[in-house]
């Protein structure tokens, strides 16, 4: 089963930390002093309404429809994530129309391309961007690490059980109490 | 590489960081195990470090001192002999014709730390022989310094932020946390999760109000008539404690008597509170094992501020919420030194350790350790940052040397402010960066920053925290407290100090409340809270042990006060309120984030005007427009955030902005004991504009200008 990083919205304070840590951990030099923002792109997003803050972020299905549509074959499930292969996006946006929770964006990035004899060019390369849980990052999500109220937990098989336990006996446990009142 | 241990040098949490050095360039910051922030920072505190390249994404570094020999002219650089002299020849000229109390000098609550303050406040007071010095607590916690220290007998948290979470009710009133303080608002929330009560008092729906048990969503303006039914249900349903009242406590009396006509039932028209609502967060809070009041700018920026800050301590006092672990007052402090600034005297009233002016034995010590005629010494009060721009144009302020303060972007009515300075003789800026204030100057005095030199910083619960130099100044600065002494041995008194601990081992003998603060004690993790007085003291965690209060009586003082309206209400012409507020991601005049790549990308000019979707709908204003907001001193342009957790009538702006300076639109009804002024409350109007691409693109090139302006007088 896939893990996924999801914010407890009783703990968040929408000071959006965690988007800049994801930047800063996708960037090349893992470099604050160097965003943008052209180039400030993060996979996590804090949303506030009326009674609720928290982030948002990839869920990594299961049966992904982003991966689903792809016409290229760039989203596979590696490692217990949903993986974009940048290299094949071609970005056609599908993607973005078929996740159901917004997590999905094309973004469009400055990339130097070789052109061969020395010659170096600036163009732009578009890229599904979402949440990758920092797979290339030995201490793993920079969002977790970086939410000073420790809103954002990453979920796998064992937590989600653990959870689900949980709630189970709460309410068994809740209820009977309440019928013996 | 190395890794230097810092605090955080934005809001007085008191965050411990290490700044990770390569080739004297910090390449990251990361959180380390302080006492407050328990290896978490927020995203000031990770991000927040790389305005110390000279970014110039908002204004640049000064490099260099700098004479504007005449009024209106240019920018002319120059040594620092010069600098010295020159400033040294005007203050002494200006002392001389117009006697001592003619010259206006500010401490700094930021990064510079606590020794520069001690030698700033030694230089206003043994070189200059006045005590105008003053910083800019007055703006923001001045009130809580006046009324507690009347009602309790210090002007500070009674508690630690480490304490909070142990608190079984938290009354959190007109205090933001999530935005000023996110370290602190962990400990909030994990207060809730301990299973503690929350009650929040505020008009909008902030981030703890959404967690809260109660959200007394109040009027803007009607804090003593709420604090005062309060008080009023506590003693009519007998929830207060009435044998810690009669042992440790005076005024019950004339207290029932003062809120005699603020029963719930009677103010819910002024609070827009239901009596109900009341009632019950006064049982809740009563009730609680242990309690605690935290409060911020939404009471301390009013006209009646002191007031409501001897009410809310009464609160504390009438339950026996004092003098233990896990209970208290909590005013939380806002800048990172602002607890140290007052601390090592740069008030107008007091010398360092809360010591008196008005005191002569104390004045002699001090006179006698420095080595000066006792007689010389200012034995009045000194003047108030704020009262300045009216002393300025009454003629009997003439020279102001302001020293990290940015008082051209974080005074109240900025149309005043300038009014004020056009009126002055001489103007002495030190800073780190071309301010507002600084493009004013007549001497640019250029320091090192945080992060380039060492020192002590108080945080916001009295903690001392040594501060360590992560890389070598570029430019020709100097340490602040350099100046500082430079500046007085051209006047006539040899000043000489060594290094950082030199000084600090001076203000502590002076100090009985400070003494046993060594820097060992202290040390690389260390956070040692006063009163430490003796070298084998571990520090307070928690003040008034056995409820003992310092006031002359040793009893605390129980006080309530008639409410007042705001100075300035809404009309027709001018019918919302405007209250002024912080956003997370910025600090204070923002010279400092302004200049932080990450920061400055997720918020930027003109900023942003906070309101409510119905006035947005009735002014016709969408979400993310520009708008004009105006009141009867001036107007600005600022990008509606429309919100619902805005409440209706009210409109909220925050200072940072240099284009949308809200500040330009605010007034200065001071508070008649601590003289803050009331940025909380005025009457404003906001209009649509029609055509938005022209609105944009005046906001860019406003900016833009401004900029470019302010670069200039750098380069020039």
């Amino acid at each position: 089963m896939n893990r996924f990083i999801i914010a407890d919205a009783s703990k968040c304070i929408g000071c959006r930390t965690c988007e800049v840590a994801c930047v800063v951990s996708h960037h090349e030099e893992q470099d604050c002093a160097s965003l943008t923002p052209q180039t400030f792109l993060p996979r996590i997003h804090v949303i506030k309404g009326v009674n609720v803050s928290t982030a948002t972020m990839c869920r990594q299905c299961e049966d992904a429809p982003c991966a689903s549509v792809c016409p290229n074959g760039a989203i596979t499930r590696d490692n217990d994530f949903v993986h974009v292969h940048q290299e094949r996006c071609i970005g056609c946006k599908t993607c973005v129309v078929a996740c159901p929770y917004g997590a999905m964006e094309v973004v469009v990035k400055p990339v130097v391309r070789s052109m061969g004899s020395g010659l170096n060019v600036v163009s732009e390369k578009a890229e599904a961007n979402k949440c990758d849980l920092c797979y290339h990052q030995p201490n793993g999500p920079a969002c977790i690490q970086a939410c000073p109220t420790n809103a954002i937990v990453c979920i796998d098989r064992n937590a989600l059980e653990q959870l689900s336990l949980e709630k189970r006996r709460r309410a068994a446990l809740d209820d009977i109490s309440s019928l013996m009142l | 590489m190395k890794k230097i241990t810092s605090v955080c040098p934005y809001c007085g949490a008191g965050c411990k960081l290490k700044l990770v050095v390569e080739n004297n360039k910090i390449i990251r910051a990361e959180a380390a195990p302080g006492v407050t922030n328990q290896d978490q920072l927020c995203l000031k505190g990770y991000y927040g470090w790389d305005f110390l390249n000279d970014t110039r994404l908002l204004t640049p570094r000064l490099t260099q001192p700098m004479i504007r020999y005449e009024k209106g002219g240019k920018f002319v650089p120059v040594t620092w002999e010069e600098a010295i002299r020159y400033t040294a020849r005007r203050l002494s000229e200006i002392k001389a014709k117009y006697g001592p109390r003619a010259i206006m000098t500010t401490g700094s609550s930021r990064g510079t730390g606590n020794e520069t303050n001690y030698v700033m406040q030694k230089f206003a007071r043994g070189v200059l022989h006045t005590n105008n010095v003053d910083c800019c607590a007055r703006v923001c916690h001045g009130p809580s310094v006046a009324g507690l220290q009347e009602t309790l007998g210090n002007g500070a948290m009674s508690n630690s932020i480490s304490d909070i979470e142990n608190s079984k009710c938290l009354l959190i009133f007109g205090y933001n946390c999530a935005d000023s303080h996110p370290i602190v608002a962990r400990r909030v929330i994990k207060a809730k999760q301990n299973g503690a009560k929350v009650i929040v008092c505020d008009p909008r729906k902030i981030e703890t109000a959404r967690i809260a048990d109660r959200h007394l969503q109040l009027k803007n303006g009607c804090n003593m008539a709420l604090v005062n039914a309060f008080i009023y249900t506590l003693l009519d349903e007998h929830l207060y404690n009435s044998d810690y009242v009669a042992q440790y406590t005076e005024g019950l009396e004339t207290l029932r008597e003062t809120v005699s006509e603020y029963a719930p039932e009677a103010v819910e028209s002024i609070t827009g509170v239901s009596a109900q609502q009341i009632r019950q967060a006064m049982r809740i809070y009563a009730a609680a094992p242990s309690a605690t009041v935290m409060w911020g700018m939404g009471v301390t920026q009013f006209g009646q501020a002191v007031d409501v800050v001897k009410g809310l301590a009464t609160l504390a006092l009438l339950t026996g919420n004092l003098g233990r672990e896990h209970v208290g007052v909590g005013p939380v402090r806002g800048q990172n030194n602002v607890q140290g600034a007052c601390d090592m005297g740069v008030i107008p009233n007091q010398f360092p350790g809360y010591q008196d002016v008005t005191d002569p034995q104390v004045r002699e010590k001090f006179a006698r350790a420095w080595n000066i005629d006792p007689a010389l010494m200012d034995d009045q009060v000194g003047v108030r940052i704020t009262e300045v721009p009216h002393l300025a144009l009454e003629g009997k302020i003439k020279a102001y040397y302001i020293m990290g303060e940015d008082p051209l972007q974080t005074e109240a009515d900025l149309g005043l402010v300038r009014k004020g300075f056009e009126a002055l003789d001489f103007v002495v800026v030190q800073d780190i960066f071309m301010t507002k204030t600084a493009e004013m100057a007549d001497v640019l005095l250029p320091a090192t920053s945080w992060g380039e030199h060492a020192g002590v910083f108080t945080c916001a619960d009295r903690g001392f925290q040594r501060f360590e130099k992560a890389i070598e100044p570029k430019g020709n600065v100097k340490r602040d407290w350099e100046i500082i002494s430079l500046i007085a041995t051209a006047m006539g008194y040899p000043m000489h100090y060594r290094d950082n601990q030199h000084i600090w081992d001076e203000m502590r003998e002076l100090c009985p409340l400070f003494y046993g603060v060594t820097y060992e004690k202290m040390g690389d993790m260390g956070h040692v809270q006063w009163p430490c007085p003796t070298l084998d003291h571990p520090g307070t965690p928690w003040l008034y042990e056995g409820n003992r209060f310092d006031t002359p009586s040793g009893k605390g003082q129980l006080f309530a006060a008639k409410w007042r309206r705001p100075a300035e209400v809404p009309d027709a012409d001018y019918p919302l309120v405007l209250c002024t507020v912080r956003e997370v991601g910025h600090y204070s005049c923002r010279s400092m984030t302004g200049n932080c790549a990450a920061l400055q990308t997720l918020a930027d000019e003109p900023g942003f005007v906070q309101m409510n979707p119905q006035d947005a709908a009735a002014a016709g204003i969408k979400d993310r427009q520009l708008v004009w907001v105006s009141s009867r001193r001036g107007k600005v342009i600022s990008r509606a955030d429309v919100n619902e957790r805005i409440n209706k009538g009210a409109v909220y702006m925050t200072y940072q902005w240099w284009i949308g300076a809200c500040n330009e639109l605010t007034q200065d009804n001071l508070d008649p004991i601590s003289k803050t002024p009331e940025t909380k409350y005025c009457a404003v109007k906001i209009d649509a504009i029609a055509d938005q691409n022209w609105a944009e693109n005046y906001a860019l090139t406003t900016y833009n200008a401004m900029k470019s302006r302010l670069r200039e007088a750098v380069d020039s």
